[in-house]
Parts: structure tokens; C-alpha cells; sequence
């Protein structure tokens, strides 16, 4: 597909400008990396005062938990803090829309251009933390890991896709930094970034399956540990399929009913 | 058939209205008020291929926003727009292939690569065959004077820098249309002179046709043939720019530097019955309408009762125009020609 080498272009111009910005993008990692140490700290407090497995999951398990799940929300960080109320303040989003693409996909393509570095990035740190620490758990096998990746993969598009719809309200509200809080703030919760869900009470853990957001740490982190069968896997990876399919199009929904509502700045 | 046809195009807006202070803001946050702006309203205009026309307005008269209809940015409340066969937001990315676009307030290039590399994405987005894009390059860089800072990023170069840096990415391509808001502004004259000597090279060379937004009448009278003004989103005016001068731009006026203070000046009125004449100090000013009397006219009156010194024509400048129209001054209907209302304002 010939169009597809724009968006490529946009792609590796974003990665570039992120090698461009490394000493914020360290500092991002620094902070995350406190954020670890701090949830290493308090579960191996939790682990030590009820030895064995906790909820199902060993100390080693719970380690290889956290450690995933630092790796998956240090994917798209840079997109996640893209606020798009800026964007149209300034009239950025109309220098955007004069050019021949579609404003989605080029969105896309400066989100997932980073993606190849802060993954490696988080797996250094990671495999720093984890040897810290005596060790994490890892994929049972290939097959395991393989999933695995996939799984992360449609996480990331799910982040992708629910970042996106958020930014969307700017069109409509004057300011989205409450509403990006707030999104963070219940992702964190209900993807299982916290507290692994298996430890939520019955009905927040029913409110949680329900969200798209346990496909964005959970799912992924579970399949990793080999805590799901064969067929739990396989209906977990096909709801992480249809919510980033469903928000990606909610966010076209969205952005259609946004050019028409709306006023772009500038006059 | 035009390249652009717009037929009762309307864009509406809702603006949220909030009464001043804490007490306003506060009754804002519980129960918002809106009311509709119609920023343009029932336009009609037609421009064709290789036409270079001056979209004029006060601030906030609806420039910007019939532009960001024309490149398929805003959706248009109601009416019909029509651009190279085109319904631009309709087929927004088709549409933006064909056109280039300069927003003089911000900038198309990336902030913190070197402009070379925007371009290159220029290249990369609008899908320019790798030897147009080559020549075309080449080219400009030479003309717009590129090569001492493509190298350097958006963010480190000075606005005149950045402004053909971003002329020459919104052409590229070899749009049909170009379309520049304001593309001088804040500019210093050497760098006016190359923007708009560049852009009159596309028109005569390439026949790119040209909408251009400006508060800047030298860009008008430089690079324009055609003025449209819009007030109140409504066209108040559209024509020939020579002819809007000739129209009403009418009047010169003639100043007199005097050796002495005139005695009298009876006999300099008595000879010049349809002239304005006025004094101050050494200084004797003459206002006629250049149809009616020659300045050589005057002059013949004038000399012959004060020694003169030195003396000096003004024209009427398009500004005095515009701004007079602008201010509700002068009313552009060409049923009613209106004289005697504008030099030297």
C-alpha cells in the first residue's frame, strides 16, 4: 500500500523527536522507576507477612506482575500526555487537516513510533529491578511469551484507542486536563496496574470485566504468568480484539461528529 | 466553470456566553448559555484558475473561517462549495493534495527537526514523484534563500526564516490553489519583498491561483488583481482592484512647501473653485479630484501668488480605503460613487 509510507514518515519523525527530548523522556523513566520500587516495596511487605502464594500469586509471580505492568504503561506514555485541547487552542489541529491525511491514522503513527524504544527501554530497567530483587517469574515457554506479545500489542491499541476518544471531548470542553486525570486515574484502577484484580471484591471485579481497561494490564500480565487456560485465553485476547476495534471506531464516531460541532481557533 | 464556487455558503457557530466576574463564571458552571455567531453568511463568490484575489476583512469579519471552509477544515453550516470539482470537506484529503496552505500566525514545520527533514516528510506525505520533488526544491531554495538554515530546526530560526521556510513547504507539491492567512505578518520589508516576489513567480509561471487573507496592503497591491472584502461574514465588496481605485480613490492631494507665509489667500481659492485648500504654517495643501484637474492645473494657480519651495503629490493609499470601508465610512455600492472622501486621510 503506497499511502502506508506517510504514516511510516510520521512514525519515525516522532521517534526522532522523542531521541530528541531524551532528557524528559529519562526523567519520565526516573519517575517511573520510584513508582516501582515503591510497588516492589510494599507487596514484598505484604508477601512477607503471609508467606506462600497471596490471591494466587507467588512473590516471584507478583514481582513478574508489577514488572509487566510497568512495561505496558511505559508504552504510547508520550501519546497518553498528547492533549489534544492544546493542540486546537493553538490551531494546531488545522495545520494537521490542510495536509492529505487521515487524522487518525497520523495520530497513530506518531503514537506507535516511539513504542519500539520505550519498550526497550522499559525491559532494561526492568530486567535492572527484577535482578534487584532476586528474580521475576518468566513466560512458562515460547508460546507463552509469543501470546504474550500479542496480547501487549492489542493493550497498546487499546490505550491508542481510549486516549484518543478522550482527547475528543476537547472539541467540546475548553480544558481536557481533568478529564486525562481522571482517565488515568480509573485506568490505573480497573486495569489491574494497582491491585491485580483477582483481589478486588466480587462486584468491583464484575464492574472491571466489564471495562475496557483490564485488557490494557491485566489480560496481558495474566498470560504471561500462565494463569489463564487455553480457552480463557483465547476469549480474553478476543475481547482485548473487539475493544481496541471498538474504540478505534468510537474515536472516528467521534471525530466526525467533532468537525461538525465545532469551531477551530483562530478566527 | 470556476475553480472555486461558493453559493450561499453559511458557517454558524455556537458560542458559549458567560456573564462577567466570579458570579458569572459560576452561573456558567452550573447552566451554560449559548447563542449562535453566524461568522459567515450567505456567501457567494466565484474565482477562477490563475486568479490571485485579496480576501479582506476586519478582525473576526469571517476570513479564517471561509478559508478553513475552502481547505475542508470546517464543515459549512449550509450552502453549497465547490473547489476543482471538489466538495473540500467531503473529500478532505483529496482536496488538501491539490491546495497549499500558509498560516502566517503558525508554522507547518516541525518544531524541532531541521526544516530539511519537514520537508522531506512534505515529500513523504504528499507523495511527490522523487524528481519534482528534487527540482522543485532546488529551486525554491535558491529563490527563498533556504540553504543557510535547512539544516538548523523550526524552533531555532527567525520568523522571516520560518515564513519561507514554510512558503516553500506548502508548495512542494505544485498546489492548484494556495492559500496564505496573513503569510507576512510580523515580517521586515526585505523579506515581505521576497515572499511576495516569490508568490507573484507562481501566478506568472506555474498559474497557481491565490487567496490571500492579509491586514498587509502591500501584499494586496503587490501580488492581487482582485479584492473581495468581508464584513459581518457578508461580502460587501468584490472587484477589479484599479477599478475600486479609480472609484473611489479620486482624490490627490497637493502639498506646497512656501517660501513666506501666504499674504492671502483669496485669489489661490478664487482660482481653484472645486479644490479643498488648506494652510499651516508654511505649508499649502490642495485637495482635487485628478479626473476633474491636473496637478500641473493647480500648480498654475497657485504659483503665480506664493514662492514655492517644494512640493510633494499624495495618493490615496488602498489602506485609507479599506480602512474607511472597514469603518463604515464609505459604502462600496457601485451605484453610488462617492467622491472627495479620501486622500490623505
Amino acid at each position: 500500500m503506497s499511502g502506508l509510507r506517510k504514516y511510516s514518515a510520521i512514525a519515525r519523525t516522532s521517534l526522532e523527536i522523542t531521541f530528541l527530548y531524551r532528557t524528559s523522556f529519562a526523567l519520565n523513566m526516573i519517575g517511573s522507576i520510584f513508582y516501582v520500587f515503591a510497588m516492589f516495596y510494599l507487596w514484598q511487605t505484604i508477601f512477607l507477612g503471609s508467606p506462600g502464594a497471596l490471591g494466587g500469586f507467588t512473590w516471584p509471580e507478583m514481582k513478574a506482575y508489577l514488572l509487566v505492568a510497568f512495561l505496558l504503561n511505559a508504552l504510547m506514555t508520550w501519546f497518553a500526555e498528547w492533549n489534544m485541547s492544546v493542540d486546537l487552542r493553538e490551531g494546531r489541529v488545522a495545520t494537521d487537516l490542510a495536509r492529505p491525511m487521515d487524522f487518525q491514522a497520523s495520530r497513530f503513527a506518531s503514537a506507535v513510533g516511539p513504542v519500539p524504544f520505550e519498550f526497550c527501554s522499559a525491559v532494561a530497567v526492568g530486567a535492572v529491578v527484577a535482578l534487584m530483587f532476586g528474580g521475576i517469574a518468566l513466560p512458562a515457554d515460547g508460546a507463552h511469551a509469543a501470546v504474550f506479545l500479542v496480547s501487549a500489542a492489542m493493550a497498546t491499541l487499546i490505550k491508542f484507542g481510549l486516549v484518543y476518544c478522550v482527547s475528543m471531548t476537547a472539541f467540546w470542553t475548553t480544558g481536557t486536563d481533568g478529564i486525562t486525570v481522571g482517565r488515568a486515574a480509573v485506568q490505573n484502577l480497573f486495569s489491574g496496574a494497582l491491585i491485580p484484580l483477582i483481589f478486588f471484591p466480587d462486584w468491583l471485579r464484575a464492574v472491571a470485566a466489564v471495562l475496557p481497561f483490564q485488557g490494557m494490564v491485566s489480560t496481558p500480565a495474566l498470560i504471561y504468568l500462565g494463569k489463564m487456560d487455553t480457552p480463557t485465553t483465547a476469549l480474553m485476547l478476543g475481547v482485548q480484539a473487539l475493544w481496541a476495534v471498538g474504540l478505534i471506531l468510537l474515536g472516528r464516531l467521534a471525530w466526525r461528529g467533532a468537525q461538525r460541532a465545532v469551531t477551530i481557533n483562530g478566527g | 466553470m470556476p475553480l472555486i464556487e461558493a453559493r450561499g455558503l453559511t458557517k454558524k457557530f455556537r458560542q458559549a456566553v458567560k456573564e462577567p466576574g466570579l458570579v458569572g463564571s459560576l452561573k456558567h458552571f452550573f447552566s451554560r448559555q449559548y447563542r449562535d455567531k453566524i461568522a459567515v453568511d450567505h456567501i457567494d463568490f466565484s474565482v477562477e484558475a490563475g486568479e490571485s484575489v485579496a480576501y479582506l476583512g476586519p478582525n473576526g469579519a469571517g476570513k479564517s473561517t471561509t478559508i478553513k471552509m475552502l481547505t475542508g477544515i470546517l464543515v459549512p453550516t449550509s450552502g453549497s462549495l465547490v473547489v476543482d470539482g471538489l466538495v473540500p470537506h467531503e473529500k478532505r484529503q483529496q482536496n488538501a493534495r491539490k491546495i497549499g496552505v500558509v498560516f502566517g500566525q503558525r508554522t507547518q514545520l516541525w518544531w524541532d527537526i531541521p526544516v530539511i527533514e519537514s520537508f522531506n516528510l512534505a515529500r513523504d506525505m504528499y507523495e511527490i514523484p522523487a524528481a519534482r520533488y528534487r527540482d522543485n526544491l532546488a529551486q525554491f531554495t535558491e529563490i527563498l534563500g533556504l540553504a543557510e538554515f535547512m539544516n538548523l530546526p523550526a524552533a531555532k530560526i527567525s520568523l522571516g526564516q520560518r515564513m519561507r521556510a514554510d512558503l516553500c513547504m506548502a508548495l512542494l507539491h505544485d498546489p492548484r490553489i494556495l492559500y496564505l492567512d496573513e503569510p507576512t505578518i510580523g515580517l521586515d520589508i526585505a523579506v515581505k519583498d521576497s515572499i511576495r516576489g516569490f508568490i507573484r513567480s507562481r501566478i506568472e509561471e506555474r498559474g497557481t491561483t491565490v487567496i490571500l487573507t492579509t491586514h498587509d496592503l502591500g501584499d494586496i497591491e503587490d501580488i492581487c488583481k482582485r479584492i473581495v472584502i468581508i464584513d459581518n461574514g457578508k461580502i460587501i465588496h468584490d472587484g477589479d482592484l484599479a477599478k475600486l481605485k479609480d472609484t473611489y480613490a479620486r482624490d490627490r492631494v497637493i502639498h506646497f512647501q512656501l517660501a513666506r507665509p501666504p499674504e492671502s489667500m483669496g485669489p489661490i481659492g478664487a482660482g481653484l473653485p472645486a479644490c479643498e485648500i488648506t494652510t499651516d504654517g508654511l505649508r499649502l495643501s490642495v485637495r482635487f479630484d485628478r479626473f476633474k484637474l491636473a496637478a500641473g492645473e493647480i500648480a498654475a494657480a497657485v504659483m503665480p501668488h506664493v514662492e514655492v519651495v517644494d512640493f510633494r503629490i499624495d495618493e490615496p493609499e488602498v489602506e485609507d480605503l479599506i480602512r474607511k470601508v472597514y469603518l463604515g465610512q464609505l459604502s462600496l455600492s457601485p451605484d453610488a460613487p462617492q467622491t472627495g472622501v479620501l486622500a490623505g486621510a
